[in-house]
């Protein structure tokens, strides 16, 4: 009964958030103090995806930012990864994979940003790619590193055995095993990205823009319509991945919790 | 990587990973730590040490380090006693199929739409003011007791239990299943043990002791966050990262060393914390290999 009750609650509690920002997203008029809007309109989200500067452009350049990050960093985690997970000093290495989350990304985007400026890179969107990288690149080695167990090197060892050679182990052996972390490591390293807020403010220098920062402006300027359209942007390929591939983001969160 | 063939196999990619992560945290705080005694930036003027005494000396900054440390410890502990309580009452519900989803939603949700969420769910006017008003509680916005923008910060605390609690539950459900607590409880009820007594000397101690690394780091997180203090957080204090945004952020240049002396005290302290969390995780580990 007590469980029941419980996950009614939680339930309601989610589906609660979710309504007010769809119902936010569609509304004219809500006076206080009315409980549910007295006037629905689309504008809100016509406003977003045909004004000159409209979202529609902000959330291509969201997800190419997104996608380039994830891609570059879980290459070069998986690859980097292997050299963590054997090392003898691998607990300081870890350490060190650690700092960037430890400090905060605000601090990380101070102290960057003066580099990224002597390099032409603030403002840029390439430079917060980059910036967005260090984060996502520490947290792919991280995750990828438990992939190198025992088994897996036996596995390679079996292939160098029956005649392989090092690019046929990685194309035929190591990539095709780790395909499930690697499509994780994808997901993870895109919502670092996606979700990304202080690191574009500092880096971006407000030349780049994104979904997080187009919210806070609209937050800011006292267009909650509009910023609760964005943050359903937001909230779309994450819960469409949950929606799709449960079993996915099961194995993601195992995968963090491990990690 | 493995296949070098020079002897030295983990060498090179351990090198590239250092590289590639620490490189750019030591250089930015070398250069914060340089800007900050004067040395470089376009205020320098030799080595001195006047915005750190400045920094140092002013109240303001050891009252938003205490705040960023009350904020994150209040949300986190009240985020744990929150899972402890969902994940005994519920315990093997979460890997249940029709409640799985729910569990991970909140995973989906970015800082920034969790404090927007706040402001129109626990707002002066939100939706929670305006059910009280429905109700006769209130009669107007003010009378409301919302949370947010509050000197001690209940808004932002409240913001994280739930972002974190639904996370923390997960983890629970992990630990709980590698270290094998239901079992472990079971035998100490056989053995005579009351239900509190086996949750509070068993199940408990058992997780907590799974659970320390990730708590400590959720911790440092918690303590830095930037997003939701900015939305949901009072003018003063602010958070460290809030603090250090503004100062960073003002028209006065004059202000940045002193932005720079800030970020580099967190960077150390936080740095620090982490360092005492890695050691002493690697001591516990030698300590039962030992035994």
């Amino acid at each position: 009964m007590m469980r029941r009750a419980l996950s009614a609650a939680l339930l309601g509690l989610g589906l609660l958030c979710l309504g007010v920002l769809a119902l936010l997203s569609v509304t004219r008029r809500w006076p206080w103090p009315v409980l549910v809007p007295t006037e629905l309109h689309a504008d809100q989200w016509r406003e977003l995806f045909a004004s000159e500067s409209g979202v529609g452009g902000v959330v291509l350049r969201s997800i190419g930012m997104a996608s380039s990050v994830a891609i570059l960093a879980t290459a070069a985690g998986f690859v980097s990864s292997r050299g963590v997970a054997r090392h003898p000093r691998r607990e300081g290495l870890f350490l060190v994979l650690h700092l960037p989350f430890a400090v905060s990304p605000v601090v990380l985007g101070v102290s960057l940003s003066y580099f990224f400026l002597r390099l032409n890179l603030a403002g840029h969107i390439v430079g917060v790619v980059l910036a967005q990288f260090i984060l996502a690149y520490a947290y792919a080695v991280i995750l990828l590193s438990g992939f190198w167990n025992p088994q897996v090197q036996a596995l390679s060892g079996l292939a160098v055995t029956l005649g392989a050679d090092r690019t046929q182990v990685w194309l035929r052996v190591l990539l095709p095993v780790a395909r499930p972390l690697l499509m994780l490591c994808l997901l993870q390293t895109f919502l670092i990205s996606w979700f990304d807020y202080a690191l574009t403010l500092f880096i971006g220098g407000g030349r780049v823009s994104t979904l997080t920062t187009a919210l806070y402006q609209y937050f800011g300027s006292g267009d909650v319509r509009l910023a609760a359209t964005c943050a359903l942007l937001l909230l779309a390929p994450p819960l469409a991945a949950i929606a799709l591939h449960q079993r996915l983001l099961s194995a993601t969160v195992a995968a963090r919790l491990e990690a | 990587m493995s296949s070098t063939g020079n002897g030295r196999p983990s060498d090179l990619w351990a090198n590239i990973t250092v590289g590639l992560v620490t490189a750019p945290v030591a250089a930015g705080v070398a250069f914060m730590i340089l800007y900050s005694i004067g040395v470089i930036g376009l205020l320098a003027g030799g080595f001195t040490l006047e915005s750190w005494v400045q920094v140092l000396a002013d109240v303001r900054t050891w009252v938003t380090l205490g705040f960023s440390i009350w904020v994150g410890g209040a949300s986190l502990l009240t985020s744990l006693v929150l899972a402890l309580g969902i994940h005994t009452i519920l315990g093997a519900a979460p890997r249940r199929r029709a409640l799985h989803g729910l569990w991970y939603a909140p995973l989906a949700v970015p800082p920034l739409v969790a404090a927007l969420l706040s402001v129109e769910i626990l707002g002066n006017a939100g939706v929670l003011a305006r059910l009280g008003h429905a109700l006769g509680w209130i009669g107007q916005p003010l009378d409301f007791p919302s949370p947010l923008y509050t000197r001690c910060g209940a808004g932002i605390v409240v913001t994280h239990v739930a972002l974190v609690t639904p996370f923390l539950v997960l983890l629970f459900d992990r630990l709980a299943r590698n270290e094998r607590v239901e079992g472990l409880t079971e035998a100490a009820r056989t053995l005579g043990a009351s239900a509190t007594q086996a949750w509070l000397r068993v199940r408990l101690p058992v997780l907590m002791r799974a659970a320390t690394p990730a708590l400590s780091v959720y911790f440092l997180a918690l303590a830095g966050a930037f997003e939701v203090p900015l939305l949901v957080g009072a003018q003063y204090p602010p958070m460290i990262s809030v603090a250090i945004q503004r100062r960073f952020s003002q028209f006065d240049i004059a202000m940045r060393p002193q932005a720079y002396a800030l970020a580099t005290l967190y960077a150390v302290l936080s740095a620090a914390i982490l360092f005492l969390v890695f050691a002493a995780r690697r001591r516990r580990e030698r300590l039962e290999r030992g035994a």
